[in-house]
């Protein structure tokens, strides 16, 4: 079957058609755009230089660069990779390493094989925005670059003369919504899987709270109204000031930072059954393995693990939304007993630094008769009565005595200043005490009764461990800013702190706006894109399989995919090929047809015999009208080749059609009655 | 994809054969189209699977479902690329003949079904170029296919290549139709002057052609209406009131006729040199006829005695 052309015929039978071309550079464009902020801006630079060089190529300006060019700009691209940071593989230097082969190519885009590498490149850069981003409002401009990618595609072709950019768009876009419900039956029903190999972790910094406490850093995150994560209790929602979201645990200290403890072993003492309030939280990526819930989850999921200071990590860092389903106790004690090793972990202190405020402690301790509950009561009934203030802009500490400093001079710190300084205080006694972060409160959604914890919910307070009651909750910020827990960040802010809030934050902060709502709304949206669609994993599957067909075994599940598919593929070929579309000669010839068909429900067929005028003549009769004008008006225009632009007379005609319609319809009930 | 020779190459011919039986006119339908993908639909294919592994690692719902879309499109392409084929009609209308080493064209009309358009196809002969096809506004169209012609006789193309790899060029539907086209291919002509001359003097007696128009007189007859005026003969009409016009007759040049065996070089030269010489003769309005072995071509003249000539030359030795 050898079929071979002439060189020449193949040499135009490989090139890009030029109309695909254009399509091509428009789907690129298109595909890069939400990559744009994830990959360095000299990366941009470079792709906008290669597109302007390759837009005055296809014009006919310029020509291709020569190939020592090409290959200096490939050296000069890896030698600026290298020079970006990105020496070691993460998702950001992959992306990065994308866009740039991505816009070189541009530079040798001239045949059929290339540009399929284009597109194709295309599809995995779509795949690659989920990775940053699973928002509705990204999914939504996916399927648009969909169709752009995939018109370049159907453009390569087409090959004609004329150039039609339109007509691949729509045909793109017909291929999409007739593979929509193949797709939504693959996605409910294609077995999913875990993963099969631990992926590079993305170099990228993490989001939220991290594994390290300075005093600032909080109030950072404050300025941020990104969300954290969202959650649907099951039952009773606890009040605002038990919605103490747990994450982290830090037990070290050292030149004014507190850290987290890396070796902690997993948990043996709880079990994984427990009753208690159930909920399902949806965290948005955090790159990191941690998991917020709140005191103390009994029950968790097969790769979740709780650790010895009860928090809970992930098998893989969360990359894409994550759902979890938690039960937790708030009755359980923690850690009814410690041993020494944890005790010496858990006092341990720098040598020699903030010495007033170790003299202080030794002090009060003295004072509460040596009485760990008593201190810590103490602690917070000074911080309570002295002039402390809460602010979002403490003054700037030295690194050395931070917390002398704070507690002694400025007086003015976030929750991180408070809670860092009653730890050290107790620590200072020898009394088990660590820092712990998280969120605090959130704010429930009318719309879907679901809760939004944002990064300004931040927050950290106090573990002290107690004889008899173990690991106690203490909050020193509630001391200072009883609103701050009680009604959250809104109310404990000063006018000058709120002023230095973005407009957006400010916005979801005040709930009672229009504008606030509307956010509301577009929230709640969001969150059933993340219950449905984002957070559709192995568990829901599950559920949803056991639901439709009782029991899972394979040959249900593929006999379930056979059928669905196949239902699917059926209705594409029942378009394709059984739809008789009886096409019109004009506008007015649809029109009359249209007509007919609408009459033929109310129940008067145009017989096979019958020419239009006679029809109406007939329907006349029956309405009681003179036939005679609408025939003429639609003899004048059925053979009319141009009456497609007569628009005025276009409407005209439907509308004396409907009167007619009407008419009949009327004298049908008149009839009946 | 390369000829398979030999016994195999038999072998997917028969088959062929008795799946789409050659025919003037066929119309291509889920019996006669095959489809498959094309390298970039393997591409394709690779790409959906590095995709899956990707949203099986990082558990990406969106990247599930962009996979799943991608597949979708690549099933459904199939319906589209295969109905981009169907409900063609295929019949060749006219073959040109022509001699050897020429481009012989063959004229097949291509005809749609109602209902959208077509785009993108190609057909061709096996050795020939692909022509593309579009059928929009039309309803059908003829495409010109040009064949190389090799040697003197039937010039058989072999199966018709339809393909498309239309609308997205992952999926190629085609077939291979065998609509019994034949073009007659004559022997390349060799113009020789110096055999023409020689042959010439090969004559026998000339006929007597009809008169008109020529120098020589030869007798009188009653004037019919619509001879020549200038040929009635006045005196004799003054003389006795009759009409009567003078005839005047030439004899032909004598008639050619080619020998085979006294023309040089191997059986298909002396051929060539026959249509040559049949050529020229026809060009000087010559008669001529040819004596082969076993075969004798009665003298003619005129260019219908020349196809006719240059058809018996062709097919000389050929089964009929």
């Amino acid at each position: 079957m050898a079929i071979q052309g002439s060189p020449l015929a193949q040499v135009l039978a490989y090139q890009i058609p030029r109309n695909s071309l254009a399509l091509l550079m428009v789907a690129q464009l298109v595909v890069l755009a939400p990559l744009v902020i994830h990959v360095s801006p000299w990366i941009v630079g470079v792709y906008l230089v290669c597109g302007l060089w390759r837009w005055q190529v296809y014009v006919g300006r310029w020509n291709y660069p020569v190939g020592a060019v090409k290959s200096l700009l490939v050296i000069a691209a890896v030698v600026g990779l290298f020079f970006s940071g990105f020496q070691s593989y993460s998702l950001e230097a992959g992306t990065s390493l994308l866009v740039l082969a991505f816009a070189l190519k541009l530079l040798e885009m001239k045949k059929y094989r290339d540009a399929y590498l284009v597109i194709y490149l295309s599809y995995f850069l779509i795949a690659i925005a989920f990775l940053f981003d699973q928002s509705l409002l990204l999914t939504c401009y996916a399927m648009f670059s969909l169709i752009v990618v995939t018109a370049a595609m159907v453009g390569m072709n087409q090959r004609q003369a004329k150039v039609r950019p339109a007509a691949s768009l729509r045909l793109a876009a017909i291929l999409i919504g007739q593979a929509i419900p193949l797709t939504l039956v693959l996605f409910l029903l294609f077995p999913r899987a875990a993963p099969l190999w631990s992926i590079p972790l993305p170099s990228a910094a993490t989001t939220g709270i991290s594994d390290r406490l300075t005093p600032g850093d909080i109030a950072n995150l404050i300025q941020s109204d990104d969300i954290a994560f969202r959650v649907m209790f099951e039952g009773n929602v606890p009040p605002q000031r038990e919605l103490y979201w747990r994450g982290l645990v830090y037990s070290q200290f050292a030149d004014g930072t507190w850290t987290m403890n890396k070796n902690a072993k997993p948990q043996v003492s709880l079990g994984r059954q427990g009753r208690g309030t159930a909920y399902d939280v949806f965290l948005e990526p955090t790159q990191s393995k941690w998991l917020f819930t709140l005191d103390t989850p009994v029950e968790y999921g097969r790769r979740q693990q709780l650790l010895s200071d009860f928090r809970l990590v992930n098998a893989d860092p969360v990359l894409s939304v994550l759902r979890y389903r938690i039960v937790s106790d708030a009755t359980k004690i923690l850690d009814p007993s410690i041993d020494d090793a944890l005790r010496a972990s858990e006092t341990v202190l720098p040598a020699k630094d903030n010495p007033r405020l170790r003299a202080y402690a030794t002090e009060i301790y003295e004072r509460s008769g040596r009485n760990a509950s008593l201190m810590a009561n103490v602690l917070l009934t000074e911080i309570r009565k002295s002039p402390f203030h809460y602010t979002l802009k403490p003054p700037q500490l030295s690194p050395i005595n931070s917390i002398d400093e704070f507690w002694f001079d400025q007086q003015k710190g976030f929750c991180t200043h408070y809670a860092g300084a009653f730890v050290f205080a107790l620590r200072a006694v020898g009394i088990p005490a660590r820092v712990v972060g998280g969120y605090q409160g959130g704010e429930i959604n009318p719309v879907t009764g679901h809760f939004v914890v944002r990064q300004f919910d931040a927050h950290a307070w106090a573990e002290v461990w107690l004889e008899g009651s173990g690991w106690t909750r203490y909050d020193p910020t509630n001391a200072v800013a009883p609103a701050r827990v009680e009604r959250g960040l809104r109310a404990a802010l000063s006018n000058s702190d709120r002023t230095s809030l973005s407009f957006l934050t400010v916005a979801r902060l005040d709930d009672q706006s229009l504008f606030g709502s509307t956010l509301k709304f577009i929230d709640s949206l969001e969150h059933l894109w993340n219950l449905s669609v984002v957070g559709y994993d192995v568990a829901a599957q599950a559920d949803l399989l056991t639901k439709l067909l009782g029991r899972v075994t394979p040959v249900r599940v593929g006999l379930a995919l056979f059928v669905g598919g196949g239902i699917s593929v059926l209705l594409v070929v029942g378009v394709l090929f059984f739809r008789r579309r009886h096409a019109a000669r004009n506008a007015a010839e649809q029109v009359f047809q249209n007509f007919c068909a609408q009459l033929a429900r109310q129940g008067y067929d145009r017989a096979i015999h019958e020419t239009p005028a006679e029809y109406i003549s007939r329907l006349g009769t029956i309405a009681q009208i003179n036939p005679k004008p609408l025939i003429l008006q639609l003899h004048a225009h059925l053979y009319d080749p141009e009456f497609e632009s007569n628009r005025k007379a276009l409407s005209e005609l439907r509308k004396e059609f409907r009167k007619l319609r009407f008419k009949l319809a009327f004298s049908t009930t008149v009839q009946a009655s | 994809m390369k000829a398979a020779p030999g016994i195999e190459r038999r072998g997917f011919n028969a088959w062929l054969a008795r799946r789409i039986p050659p025919s003037t006119r066929i119309t291509l339908s889920q019996v006669n189209i095959f489809i498959f993908p094309t390298r970039s639909g393997f591409i394709f294919g690779v790409l959906l699977l590095t995709l899956l592994v990707g949203a099986i690692n990082y558990q990406n719902s969106l990247v599930y479902a962009l996979v799943f879309m991608l597949s979708s499109i690549f099933l459904i392409t199939i319906l589209h690329t295969f109905r981009n084929l169907s409900g063609l009609s295929l019949e060749v209308c006219e073959v040109r003949s022509g001699f050897v080493g020429e481009d012989i064209e063959f004229s097949v009309r291509v005809e749609r079904s109602k209902g959208e358009g077509r785009e993108g196809i190609e057909i061709g002969w096996p050795g020939g170029y692909k022509q593309s096809v579009e059928l929009f506004d039309e309803q059908a169209t003829t495409v010109r296919l040009y064949l190389n012609a090799h040697a003197r006789g039937w010039l058989i193309p072999g199966r018709l290549l339809v393909e498309t790899c239309y609308p997205l060029g992952l999926l190629r539907a085609w077939t291979w139709v065998d609509l019994k086209a034949q073009g007659l291919i004559f022997p390349k002509p060799i113009f020789d002057q110096s055999h023409n001359s020689t042959l010439s003097g090969q004559r026998d007696d000339g006929v007597l052609v009809d008169p008109l128009g020529s120098d020589d007189f030869v007798d009188l007859r009653e004037y019919v209406p619509g001879d020549p005026i200038k040929n009635i003969l006045w005196p004799t009409y003054a003389r006795t009131g009759e009409l009567a016009v003078k005839r005047y007759a030439s004899y032909l040049e004598p008639r050619l006729w080619f020998d085979f065996a006294e023309l040089p070089g191997d059986a298909e030269e002396k051929l060539s040199r026959l249509a040559g010489l049949a050529i020229s003769a026809t060009q000087s309005e010559r008669e001529f006829g040819a004596r082969l072995p076993q075969l004798e071509i009665a003298p003619g003249i005129g260019e219908m005695h020349l196809n006719a000539f240059l058809r018996e030359l062709a097919l000389y030795g050929h089964p009929r």
